[in-house]
């Protein structure tokens, strides 16, 4: 489990992180959105016991942040970290680099051979094990540094940015990873501008902007965002309605993908049967109208843009 | 503190050694002059006394030689040999002090600069144990190669000249405190001030030039005002091995104190 309350952390006197609380429940994955700049690094190292907080506390994995230089071994002991940049000796092969983070981490003998093992073959670089790292590719040395943040069975991990960098199957490699780790029972925190990434992975979501802007279940931020949205499902191309639902009053936005519409309504739900009506009027048979609620894009760039 | 973690950074730092084409040179260039000065010193000496008896001048210095306590009484070629190889000593402070402060100069900011000091300071290592195991990792190299070096040297010179002399010149108590005692010392008191500067540095290149300029310098003219007095007068050299013994656990009690890991993070990295 993690949970932050209050915490704060400013730098000479400019505010990083404001008053940031939240809880998240084992085995649950929690994503933490912000522009560049946000604080989510700052909150990482914060829960890491990396930095002090200049007010509030935390407790990461059954571990309250202490203070001191050395007050936070068992707490980092139980976490594993992805930090932004993958960070390995390139002269060293990726064996040996998982042999010497191993060793830190306090694994030792056969076990830690055959979890450096076990991950090096779970993400596809065992047959590069004796490569020197500095020759990885991006992607691989990404990966290389998910098989670090998880290799030491811990149970809260925090990934920062863990699909950067890699191609679309290796992406979805990454996020079943994820899932998969969940439903073992562990707590992940995961930073993230992949906001489809964060509507495929989140339990809970989270917006930073210094502050906490939101932070609550996908379901409970759509229903209480600005606006309805509705999907369309039409029997035709969905491209070729959308300019003309665009130009009636009550529509904000369509955005077509395939045979589907998805409006952004400024009214209540009772502008649906227009949109049919005039759907139908132009020859676009309609197959199914449902709502939808505002996207997470729609959510966090409200959020954002709000607090600017 | 765990040896398993002191080994593991001791011979990642050997890795870096070797792959490094600014560090590794000089782990060449130094075993040599630590060998070659010595022998040539030992070899030269009866050619230098003997082709000297003609010249005023190095009868001077044959004479002030001899009138030294050491070496009152021995043949002058012996006496001279004697203390040109207690001067060809000196080698065995500049050693660590240009090799364990250039490998001190890339640890901390070369952990920074691969990005790997934040991987590693999120595990439960403690900054004692890091700092211990950055400090080993620099000076154990070092002190090893010169100790090597120190004694490849004494065989050589002693096989080279104990037929001519009858006796072994080396080691002397000088030879041997200087080589085995202060050497080490000095070496773990160079990297820990060039691990200070590492610490608080982004560019490694900044840090060997800082080093290169201020650091070496200092140390070398300490040894020098006072090498006089280490070579002729061993109180004076025994004393200097406690001082810089004491400065040591101040140095690192101080590294310790002063090592804050999100200052490092925040600001340095």
């Amino acid at each position: 489990m993690i949970s932050a309350q209050g915490l704060t952390r400013a730098f000479d006197g400019r505010v990083a992180v404001e008053d940031v609380s939240f809880e998240v429940p084992d085995g649950r994955v929690f994503t933490l959105l912000g522009p560049n700049g946000a604080g989510k690094t700052t909150t990482v190292r914060l829960l890491l016991g990396l930095i002090a907080p200049t007010s509030g506390t935390a407790q990461v994995a059954g571990h309250r942040l202490g203070r001191g230089p050395d007050a936070n071994r068992a707490l980092r002991a139980s976490c594993g970290v992805l930090t932004e940049a993958p960070g390995f000796y390139d002269r060293l092969s990726a064996w040996e680099n998982l042999l010497f983070f191993g060793r830190l981490y306090e694994l030792a003998g056969p076990r830690l051979s055959e979890r450096i093992e076990k991950y090096l073959r779970l993400f596809a670089l065992w047959d590069r094990r004796d490569s020197p790292v500095g020759t990885y590719s991006k992607g691989m040395k990404q990966r290389l540094a998910l098989a670090r943040a998880l290799f030491h069975d811990p149970q809260v991990v925090f990934l920062d940015e863990p699909t950067a960098g890699l191609d679309p199957e290796a992406s979805l490699a990454v996020r079943e990873m994820i899932l998969e780790l969940k439903r073992e029972g562990r707590t992940l925190l995961v930073c993230t501008h992949n906001l489809d990434e964060a509507e495929r992975l989140a339990d809970i979501v989270a917006i930073l902007k210094r502050r906490l802007l939101a932070c609550d279940t996908l379901d409970r931020l759509r229903a209480g965002g600005d606006g309805q949205q509705v999907l369309v499902r039409l029997e035709s191309p969905a491209e070729e309605q959308a300019p003309a639902l665009r130009a009636l009053p009550f529509v904000r936005d369509a955005v077509a993908r395939g045979n589907e519409l998805l409006l952004t309504l400024s009214g209540a739900s009772s502008q649906v049967p227009r949109v049919v009506q005039v759907l139908v009027q132009r020859g676009a048979p309609v197959l199914e109208v449902r709502p939808a609620g505002p996207s997470l894009e729609s959510i966090y760039l409200q959020a954002v843009r709000e607090d600017t | 503190m765990n040896g398993g973690i002191l080994t593991l950074f001791l011979r990642r730092e050997i890795r870096d050694i070797r792959g490094n084409s600014r560090v590794w040179p000089l782990y060449l260039v130094f075993p040599v002059l630590g060998i070659g000065f010595p022998v040539v010193f030992a070899l030269l000496a009866p050619l230098w006394v003997d082709g000297g008896r003609a010249d005023r001048d190095a009868q001077v210095i044959i004479n002030l030689v001899q009138r030294l306590a050491e070496f009152r009484g021995l043949p002058p070629s012996e006496a001279i040999a004697r203390y040109l190889l207690r001067n060809a000593a000196g080698i065995f402070i500049l050693m660590p002090v240009a090799l364990a402060s250039t490998s001190a100069a890339f640890s901390i900011v070369g952990e920074k600069t691969q990005r790997t000091l934040e991987p590693i300071l999120a595990t439960p290592i403690t900054d004692r144990q890091f700092l211990v195991a950055k400090l080993l990792a620099c000076t154990g190299p070092t002190v090893v190669v010169t100790l090597v070096v120190a004694i490849v040297a004494t065989v050589l010179v002693d096989v080279l000249t104990a037929q001519r002399y009858h006796t072994l010149l080396l080691p002397d108590r000088f030879w041997a405190l200087g080589a085995f005692v202060l050497s080490p010392l000095v070496a773990i008191a160079v990297a820990l001030v060039t691990m200070r500067l590492s610490a608080r540095a982004t560019d490694p290149q900044a840090t060997v030039q800082t080093t290169a300029l201020f650091i070496i310098p200092a140390f070398l003219i300490t040894i020098g005002v006072f090498g006089k007095l280490l070579t002729t007068y061993f109180p004076a050299l025994v004393a200097g091995c406690v001082i810089v013994a004491l400065a040591d656990l101040a140095l690192f009690r101080s590294n310790v104190r002063r090592f804050q890991r999100e200052e490092i993070l925040t600001r340095w990295a």
